[in-house]
């Protein structure tokens, strides 16, 4: 298993953003669904080794990420796309690839090579030696992806990849991360539950900090079948009926 | 998005000995070239040439000198600091201000190392910035013909102290990663600057003569890097010191949970610790200078071997017949010289004490309980009247006064020194026989009484009262010795002169 997550937390203040979150993965896309506010950020930073759990035990490619030495052995391994991505307008995007390339440790003999195969896989190889400061929100939210990818991650954690980008590029996306998955675990976060459909191998569905649903896209469509939830198609009234469930469930606990 | 044409290489256990070198220069490479701080360079170019270079011009063609407002009272560093500081906490706060932190974090590389890579392309712009300003400046100069030379402990002091700003500017953003970090960062650099000032000002001793804009016992000589070597004492106390604040500062940014494992925040409490040290060692070596003829010198750090005067075939010259000999940085002054005391040999000549050469020696630090060291002095046998032309104002744009000093002033003011000198006044006003004396002399050597008691007022080193006119005693005196045929007086002189310097004439006694 490349990710082993066993009843994580994270506090802060009073407030609880996961709150006992349990997950097993291993190579594959994994898809993570949930409404705003619900934690996953923070479960993937966590995931991401850049903040640690309250309480519970994360083991990620079968190391403690507690201990600064596995942790940086982690970080060599993994690629992170936050949902927010920051970017310095005056770098190229292969300077920022490079950049990130350098930061991840990958042989500086290898790094032309990687940095210029990501770029040709995120369809920027024509932008190359254009500022970031010039590029449109979906190239940028490509160079991102471009910088995640550039150390052929074990570990991929992609916090709403998709946004910004075109129906084109959303499909060429999705053989991207099936080709990636071929060797890694890939958690996707998204909004959009046609890229779960579409990509993923295995969902889970977040809500108020805890994982209300764990399993295959199809059980999830079923899970809406005759429940009368929202959604214009079979996945999105699956996800619908899994939050109304949960919900209730939990105003019963409480 | 495609498909890889070529899997890239994985990043497994890389080699760390060779690569570690490799990424880090590849990582300062990309620094380098998108660095804020060629941004500011255009406003820094403008303003050292405004502040620092402009200014100096208005002094004599001596680097001492010319040097003295942009070396010695930091000049250069008042340019560029606050700039410097502003750019680097720009710089410390990028991850910060862009929303890259997260990013960063999660890569493998020490926060604190790649951080290192950022300050470092920061330094190494202002630095050779800083190196490149002065180098076309210290070009300029001697294209226009400045002697002596350049006084390069106190260019490496500016380069340390740059390097400092920059670390100080970069440790301030990456604490406080907000746009406001360069703004306050600027101007915690400008007050720095201006308390140094403010304080270099007031105090001449102690600690405080490590504030690298404190000029004091270490720049208002003209004759350092001409006749001995700048004594290198205070600028490395200096640069121990501003190393230490970089050194500090830098390993401040290295102390955060999320800069790096334990080991290397260890490193970095270490180097900060290391960097107060060695700031604080040197502060206590400023506190253990010691004015000498050549400049402060701290016993710690003083090399014997670094006092030896620079050898020199000297420029020589006659006035009235008498060689006359300067030091070759001083040879663009040598008719000068030789025309003002021409007359004034001529006055002298065959009387007992009169000089048999004059040659030019090096100005002091040093002032004795009675003053400055006299500009003129006479002695040995036969007798050579020694110059200390670095203690006057010299013909052309002067060191410390405000505008160009008149080639009169200078003629006056260099047979006034001569006959002050000649009637064995020393470095007091003389006695009134001696005043009279002298004022004959000059009467003789061109100067009518008249113009005597003005020429007092503002020749440079004249150690005696300024009369308020041509009248009294003394003049009186004076007018009656200047009235005498030439034979006559000069007779009377050789006579007279040995009791005169002894102080033994009165008023009455002269003819």
């Amino acid at each position: 298993m490349n990710v082993e997550i066993s009843d994580v937390t994270r506090r802060f203040g009073r407030t609880r953003a996961v709150a006992g979150v349990s997950l097993l993965t291993g190579p594959g896309v994994f898809g993570l669904l949930c409404p705003n506010g619900a934690g996953k950020t923070t479960l993937l930073r966590m995931m991401a080794t850049v903040i640690p759990p309250s309480s519970g035990e994360v083991r990620l490619l079968g190391r403690d990420p507690a201990g600064y030495g596995p942790r940086r052995e982690i970080r060599r391994r993994l690629g992170y796309l936050p949902q927010n991505l920051g970017y310095y307008p005056g770098f190229t995007v292969a300077e920022f690839v490079e950049f990130f390339a350098l930061l991840k440790e990958v042989p500086p003999g290898r790094v032309p090579h990687a940095v210029a195969t990501a770029i040709e896989r995120v369809d920027l190889g024509g932008r190359a030696k254009a500022k970031l400061r010039t590029l449109s929100g979906g190239m940028l939210r490509r160079a991102g992806i471009a910088q995640a990818i550039v150390n052929e991650p074990e570990l991929l954690l992609l916090d709403e990849p998709t946004a910004g980008l075109d129906p084109e590029q959303r499909v060429a996306f999705r053989a991207l991360l099936r080709e990636l998955s071929e060797r890694a675990t890939v958690i996707v976060s998204t909004h959009l539950v046609e890229d779960v459909g579409a990509a993923c191998s295995e969902v889970a569905v977040m809500d108020a900090g805890k994982i209300v649903f764990h399993g295959a896209p199809a059980a999830l469509t079923a899970s809406g079948e005759g429940s009368g939830a929202a959604g214009d198609s079979p996945l999105e009234r699956g996800y619908s009926a899994v939050l109304a469930n949960a919900r209730s469930a939990a105003a019963v606990a409480s | 998005m495609t498909a890889a044409p070529a899997a890239p290489a994985r990043s497994r256990a890389p080699v760390i000995s060779r690569a570690v070198p490799l990424s880090a220069a590849r990582l300062l490479r990309v620094e380098l070239r998108r660095s804020a701080m060629p941004w500011i360079l255009p406003l820094i170019a403008a303003l050292f040439w405004f502040d620092s270079y402009r200014p100096s011009t208005g002094t004599a063609p001596l680097y001492p000198l010319r040097t003295f407002w942009n070396m010695g009272q930091g000049h250069t560093i008042i340019d560029f600091g606050p700039f410097v500081a502003a750019v680097a906490a720009w710089m410390g706060s990028r991850d910060g201000r862009r929303g890259l932190a997260d990013l960063v974090t999660a890569t493998a590389r020490p926060r604190w190392a790649a951080q290192l890579a950022t300050w470092a392309a920061t330094a190494i712009w202002a630095v050779a910035a800083y190196l490149a300003f002065v180098g076309v400046m210290f070009g300029v100069y001697a294209g226009q013909g400045v002697t002596g030379s350049p006084p390069w402990w106190w260019v490496a002091v500016g380069a340390a102290g740059v390097t400092a700003f920059s670390a100080a500017g970069f440790a301030v953003g990456a604490w406080w990663p907000s746009r406001f970090a360069a703004p306050v960062a600027a101007f915690g650099g400008f007050l720095a600057l201006a308390m140094s000032s403010q304080t270099g000002f007031k105090h001449a001793s102690g600690w405080s003569l490590i504030l690298p804009t404190n000029s004091n016992g270490t720049f208002q000589n003209s004759d350092s890097g001409i006749f001995y070597p700048w004594v290198p004492d205070l600028p490395i106390a200096r640069i121990m010191f501003l190393a230490g604040i970089a050194v500090a500062t830098l390993g401040l940014a290295g102390l955060p949970a999320r800069a790096g494992g334990q080991w290397l925040r260890r490193a970095a409490a270490a180097l900060t610790l290391a960097g107060v040290a060695i700031a604080g060692t040197a502060v206590g070596l400023a506190g253990t200078a010691t004015q000498s003829a050549q400049g402060m010198i701290i016993p710690a750090l003083h090399d014997a071997a670094s006092d030896a005067p620079i050898a020199y075939t000297p420029a020589c010259g006659r006035a009235a017949g008498t060689p006359v000999c300067v030091n070759p940085a001083y040879q663009r002054w040598l008719p000068a010289v030789t025309a003002a005391l021409a007359p004034a040999l001529t006055e002298v000549a065959g009387l007992p004490g009169a000089p048999a050469r004059a040659t030019q020696v090096a100005d002091s630090y040093v002032s004795g309980a009675a003053g400055p060291p006299q500009a003129l002095t006479i002695g040995g046998r036969p007798p050579v009247l020694r110059l200390s032309l670095g203690q006057l104002n010299l013909p052309g744009p002067c060191g410390f006064c405000s505008g160009a000093v008149a080639a009169k002033l200078f003629t006056g003011q260099l047979r006034l020194l001569f006959a002050h000198t000649f009637t064995g006044a020393g470095s007091g006003p003389g006695s009134p026989a001696q005043q009279a004396v002298q004022a004959a002399l000059l009467r003789g050597a061109g100067i009518s009484f008249a113009a005597q008691p003005l020429l007092m007022g503002t020749a440079e080193n004249y150690p005696g009262p300024q009369p308020d006119s041509a009248t009294g005693p003394v003049f009186a005196a004076a007018e009656r010795l200047a009235a005498l045929p030439a034979t006559a007086r000069h007779a009377w002189l050789a006579t007279h002169l040995t009791a005169l310097r002894a102080g033994r004439l009165t008023l009455g006694e002269l003819p």
